[in-house]
């Protein structure tokens, strides 16, 4: 993706589809360490308008891995939302796919 | 998901094939046109008695409206992931003998593929609903999106299961679930 490594202590994050449009951006470094429960709310900050207009209808993986930043529904809290993105982790922002 | 999208965007698309390739599976995504013929020919072998065949095509209307043209982004070592383990679980779930799925990234110019599975098996049957499933799963799970293009510049990323996570349906015109191709 022509992603460039990340400087010390900041992370990658990469936007795909609806989020690349509404950041302008398919990637950029944000601070690290970030406990992925505040990911969205970062975002919000930067972007306002992006949690209702892409965020809420999007998937996050860390490294590859899709993180729960929601829980299941049932009562549980999400199982990620604990979980800290460290330095040099690559997080991704995934819309609804639309392959075919 | 539907989001207007500028006649300027222009996302980063690999230059060459990105392949993963076993005995049995061979995955692609490609900035070149599919070849159908390739991924038939891949999945060719002599204990299987039926091949199909299943071709996605760019169509050139959304509800009406004309699509002047379509493009293909991805988030490739996660969607070859994806489409790796999809194949690897129908293989073993219909006994299948292979599979190759490839799908285009980048433009895909009307009426030009855009994804193909093929699939072998002993019988028919088995690589009928294989293929089916195939397609299916890798249109709800494989990390990739089309930008859709109408006359006049403007562009809409399409979300095959509008609906699903809550996805925001902006004007009416989108979020149908209806899509420009297969």
């Amino acid at each position: 993706m022509g992603v460039s490594k990340a400087p010390e202590g900041h992370f990658s994050i990469l936007y795909f589809a609806a989020a690349s449009t509404f950041t302008a951006k398919s990637s950029e470094h944000l601070l690290a360490p970030l406990a992925a429960g505040q990911l969205f709310a970062l975002l919000e900050q930067r972007y306002p308008g992006i949690t209702d207009k892409v965020l809420t209808s999007c998937a996050v993986t860390v490294n590859l891995e899709y993180i729960d930043l929601e829980g299941d529904g049932d009562g549980d809290d999400a199982e990620h939302r604990d979980l800290v993105i460290k330095a040099g982790d690559e997080v991704a922002i995934i819309p609804p796919v639309s392959s075919g | 998901m539907s989001t207007t999208e500028p006649s300027t965007y222009n996302p980063d698309i690999p230059s060459a094939p990105i392949t993963k390739t076993t005995s049995n599976i061979h995955i692609e995504l490609t900035p070149h046109a599919l070849s159908p013929s390739s991924a038939t020919s891949f999945v060719r072998s002599p204990s299987a008695g039926a091949t199909v065949l299943f071709i996605g095509t760019t169509r050139d209307t959304f509800n009406d409206l004309a699509v002047s043209s379509l493009s293909y982004t991805s988030y490739p070592p996660l969607a070859m992931t994806t489409l790796f383990s999809i194949a690897s679980d129908i293989l073993k779930k219909h006994e299948l003998d292979k599979i190759a799925i490839v799908h285009k990234l980048g433009e895909c110019p009307i009426a030009e593929e855009s994804v193909v599975i093929a699939v072998s098996a002993k019988h028919r049957k088995a690589a009928w609903r294989a293929g089916e499933e195939a397609l299916e799963e890798v249109k709800g799970r494989a990390e990739i999106w089309k930008l859709e293009r109408f006359e006049g510049g403007e562009g809409v990323w399409r979300a095959n299961r509008d609906g699903v996570m809550g996805v925001r349906v902006e004007d009416g015109e989108g979020g149908t679930g209806k899509k420009s191709c297969c």
